[in-house]
C-alpha cells in the first residue's frame, strides 16, 4: 500500500506558527491531538465529503475522528446542507431571534426523554458551565461532584489546579470521585452536607488515555436516588455521546433520568450550536441566570440541528452507528490478534476507545495508529474514535485491510511480539 | 510564588550541580581543578545537603547527608544560600580552614565560569562551542530543577502526583540525555537514558533544546514541526512540562 507524505501540511504549519499560538491550538493540533510521530499525520484539510476527508497534499482519509464528534451523518449531508441554504436566504445572526429557535426547542423536548425545555449556546463547555450555574442557583450550594478523569470543557472550573491560568479559587468547589464507586459519592455527600449543588458526569466514563468504563449495573439508578434524596441536581454531560447512543438522550439509554443534560457535537452535523435541556422544575432558575452570547440565537445552526435530529430519528442513526462500530471493532480486534497484538476495545461501539496492551507505555499503539494514518485511515491515539452514518460496509472492509497491513508493519519492527 | 526553600534546593541541586559538567566541558574549568583534592559540603538549613568533590581532575556532586568532607560551608537559611548564589553573601566555613585558599581562589573562578555560561552574553551565544556548553548546562539546570520543584513546591507536588510511576527519558539527539523517574508522586533525576522508560522526549538538536529552554521557541509548535518528538505515556510528559514551566520563575 502507498504511504502518505505531507509537505504542504508542514509548510502551512510553519506559516501558521508565525501568527497563531502553537500553529494549531487545542485538540485539533498535533500536540494536544497526540499526533505521534507528527510526520505521520496531516495537519490541514482541503475538503471533506461523507465519511472522508482530503488533506492539502491530496491524500484521502476515512475519518474516524469525525471532527471529534460533530460529523454524525457524513460531511456535507445533503438534507442538512439544504436546510442551511434555505435558512441562509432568510437570516442568521439577527437582532431578533427567528421561530427556528422555538422549532428546535420543541423538537428537543419531543425527542429527549428528560427534556421539558431547551436553551442554546455554541460549545459543549458553554452548556456544562451553564448547568453548573443553574444547579448552584437552584440549590444555593457551591460544590460539584465530578468524576476523576472526566472532561467537561475548558472553563477554569473544569480544568485542574496546577495547569497554566488556573487558580485555587477556580477549582476549590470541585469534589473528585472514582467512576463506578458509588461509595465515593455517598461519602462525599456525607462529608459536605448541604453543600453539594450538583453531580456532573458523562453517561459513561470516557477519559483520554484510559480504557473507557460503562456504568456498572444499577450505578446510575443509585446515583439518581442519592441526588433526589439530597436535593442535588444530576447534570449529564452528553456532549460526546449525545445522539450516538440514543436520540432520546444517553440517560434514557442507561435507564435513568437526568435533571439537566448537555448536548453539542452531533446535534447539528458540524454546525455550531449546543443545547442544555432540563426538567420543568429548573426552568425558572434557568431563566434567572444571566447567560448569553453574541451568536447563540443564530438561526442557521438551528436549521441544521433540526435537519440533523430529524434525519437521525428517521434512519435510527444511533442504532446504525452502534452496529457499524461493533462490526468494525470486532474486525480490528481480530486482525490484531492474527499478528499477536491485543487490541483492547472499550466504551460504546459508536464512539469506541482502543489501546494495544502488549506494552506498558503505549508505544506499540502509537506506532500502529501512525501506520494506519499513513495509509489513509485517520485514527488518533488516545481519544475516542467516532462512527458516522455515512460509513459503509466497503469503508469498514477498507479500514480492516489498512489496519492489517499496519499491524504487519509494526510486527516486523517488533519481532518480539508473539503470535 | 517563589518559595525560598525550593529556590535553595534548585540553586544547590540543579544550578551548582552543573559544576560537574562545567569541569568536563570547559577547558578553563578543567584546568583549574587539575591536581586538586577537596570535598566541600554545602550545609543549608532545611534543605538536603550536598558534597562537591574535586579529585583526579573531575568534579562530582552528590546529594547526601554524609559529613565526610574536607570543608563544610554553613548557610544559616535558604535565603542565605540564595544570596550567596547571587554573589551578595558569603558562606560560613565551619571546617577545613586550611583549604580556604581553594574556596577563595579556585572555587571563585569556577563559579565565575559557571555564571559566564548560565548568564550568557550575545557574544558567547554567537560562538558555537560556547553556545553548546550554555545549552547543555541550561538543560541540566532545568531538568535537575524539576524534581526539586516536584518534591517541594505545592503546585509542583500536585502536578507530580499526576505523573504515573515510571521513567521519562529526555534527550538531545546526538547530545546529552537525562531521565526522570516518578515513584508515588516523587521525582528523581539522573544523567543518561533509562532502558525501561515509559515516556520519551527528544529534541532534534542542541539549537532546538536551547530555543525551547531559553523561551525563544514555542515547544507546542516544535512538536508540530518534529523538532521536539514525544511518545509513550504522554500524560507523564504533559505533567512534567507543567513543572518545567515553573523553573523559570525560580531562576529569574
Amino acid at each position: 500500500m502507498k504511504t502518505y507524505t505531507y509537505p504542504q501540511s508542514q509548510e502551512l504549519f510553519k506559516r501558521a506558527g508565525k501568527v497563531i499560538p502553537s500553529g494549531i491550538y487545542g485538540h485539533l493540533g498535533p500536540s494536544q491531538g497526540c499526533y505521534i510521530p507528527t510526520q505521520a499525520f496531516p495537519f490541514f484539510l482541503e475538503r471533506a465529503q461523507g465519511a472522508y476527508m482530503w488533506d492539502v497534499d491530496g491524500n484521502r482519509f476515512i475519518d474516524y475522528m469525525c471532527a471529534y464528534g460533530p460529523n454524525v451523518l457524513g460531511y456535507n449531508d445533503p438534507d442538512v446542507d439544504q436546510a442551511v441554504r434555505e435558512q441562509m436566504q432568510i437570516g442568521n445572526c439577527t437582532t431578533l431571534p427567528t421561530a427556528k429557535m422555538i422549532e428546535l426547542a420543541e423538537l428537543l423536548v419531543d425527542t429527549v426523554d428528560s427534556a421539558d425545555w431547551a436553551f442554546f449556546a455554541k460549545n459543549g463547555g458553554d452548556v456544562t458551565s451553564f448547568a453548573l450555574m443553574i444547579a448552584r442557583a437552584a440549590t444555593d450550594r457551591p460544590k460539584a461532584i465530578l468524576f476523576k478523569g472526566g472532561y467537561h470543557g475548558v472553563a477554569p472550573w473544569a480544568q485542574k489546579l496546577g495547569y497554566p491560568g488556573i487558580t485555587e479559587a477556580d477549582t476549590e468547589n470541585n469534589i473528585y470521585v472514582r467512576w463506578n464507586h458509588f461509595e465515593d459519592l455517598e461519602q462525599a455527600v456525607q462529608q459536605y452536607p448541604g453543600q453539594i449543588a450538583c453531580v456532573m458526569a458523562t453517561p459513561y466514563h470516557h477519559p483520554i488515555f484510559e480504557d473507557n468504563q460503562l456504568p456498572e449495573y444499577g450505578f446510575w439508578q443509585k446515583v439518581r436516588k442519592l441526588c433526589t434524596d439530597h436535593g442535588i441536581v444530576l447534570a449529564i454531560d452528553d456532549v460526546r455521546c449525545g445522539f450516538r447512543l440514543d436520540t432520546r438522550g444517553s440517560d434514557h439509554y442507561y435507564g435513568f433520568k437526568a435533571d439537566l443534560i448537555c448536548f453539542c457535537k452531533a446535534i447539528a452535523n458540524g454546525w455550531n450550536v449546543s443545547a442544555l435541556c432540563g426538567i420543568d422544575g429548573l426552568k425558572e432558575v434557568a431563566s434567572s441566570v444571566m447567560y448569553t452570547g453574541s451568536y447563540w440565537l443564530s438561526a442557521v445552526p438551528f436549521a441544521a440541528a433540526i435537519a440533523t435530529i430529524t434525519k437521525l430519528k428517521q434512519i435510527d442513526g444511533p442504532q446504525t452507528m452502534l452496529e457499524k462500530g461493533k462490526k468494525l471493532t470486532d474486525g480490528l480486534r481480530e486482525v490484531g490478534s492474527k499478528y499477536g497484538f491485543d487490541l483492547k476495545i472499550s466504551g460504546e461501539s459508536s464512539l469506541w476507545f482502543m489501546r494495544i496492551t502488549n506494552d506498558d507505555n503505549l508505544v506499540l499503539h502509537q506506532e500502529w495508529v501512525a501506520e494506519c494514518v499513513r495509509r489513509g485511515v485517520f485514527f488518533t491515539n488516545h481519544h475516542n474514535q467516532f462512527i458516522n452514518c455515512a460509513m459503509t460496509d466497503a469503508d469498514i472492509s477498507f479500514t480492516l485491510e489498512v489496519a492489517e497491513e499496519a499491524f504487519k508493519v509494526v510486527k516486523e519492527r517488533h519481532p518480539e511480539i508473539g503470535g | 510564588m517563589v518559595d525560598e526553600n525550593v529556590k535553595a534546593c534548585i540553586n544547590l541541586h540543579a544550578v551548582l550541580r552543573n559544576m560537574e559538567d562545567l569541569c568536563e566541558l570547559d577547558k578553563e574549568a578543567h584546568d583549574i581543578i587539575q591536581g586538586k583534592n577537596v570535598a566541600i559540603r554545602f550545609s543549608v538549613k532545611n534543605i538536603p545537603a550536598a558534597i562537591m568533590t574535586f579529585n583526579s581532575g573531575k568534579c562530582i556532586m552528590e546529594k547526601t547527608e554524609s559529613r565526610n568532607c574536607h570543608m563544610n560551608l554553613l548557610f544559616k537559611s535558604p535565603e542565605h544560600f540564595n544570596l550567596m548564589i547571587e554573589g551578595k553573601r558569603n558562606p560560613i566555613p565551619t571546617k577545613g580552614f586550611r583549604r580556604i585558599g581553594f574556596l577563595k581562589r579556585d572555587f571563585a573562578r569556577l563559579a565565575d565560569r559557571l555564571s559566564y555560561y548560565l548568564k550568557p552574553t550575545h557574544e558567547l551565544l554567537r560562538n558555537k562551542d560556547s553556545a553548546r556548553i550554555n545549552t547543555i548546562l541550561t538543560a541540566y539546570t532545568a531538568f535537575f530543577a524539576i524534581p526539586e520543584i516536584a518534591n517541594n513546591d505545592p503546585l509542583g507536588k500536585l502536578n507530580a502526583s499526576r505523573i504515573a510511576d515510571g521513567t521519562i527519558n529526555i534527550e538531545i539527539d546526538q547530545g546529552p540525555a537525562i531521565h526522570i523517574t516518578a515513584r508515588s508522586g516523587r521525582l528523581e533525576a539522573a544523567k543518561g537514558k533509562a532502558s525501561n522508560a515509559r515516556a520519551f522526549m527528544v529534541f532534534d538538536s542542541i539549537d532546538t533544546a536551547s530555543g525551547i529552554l531559553n523561551g525563544t521557541l514555542d515547544s507546542y509548535s516544535c512538536i508540530g514541526t518534529g523538532q521536539l518528538a514525544i511518545r509513550g505515556l504522554v500524560p507523564m510528559i504533559d505533567n512534567l512540562n507543567k513543572i518545567l514551566a515553573q523553573v523559570a520563575g525560580y531562576l529569574r
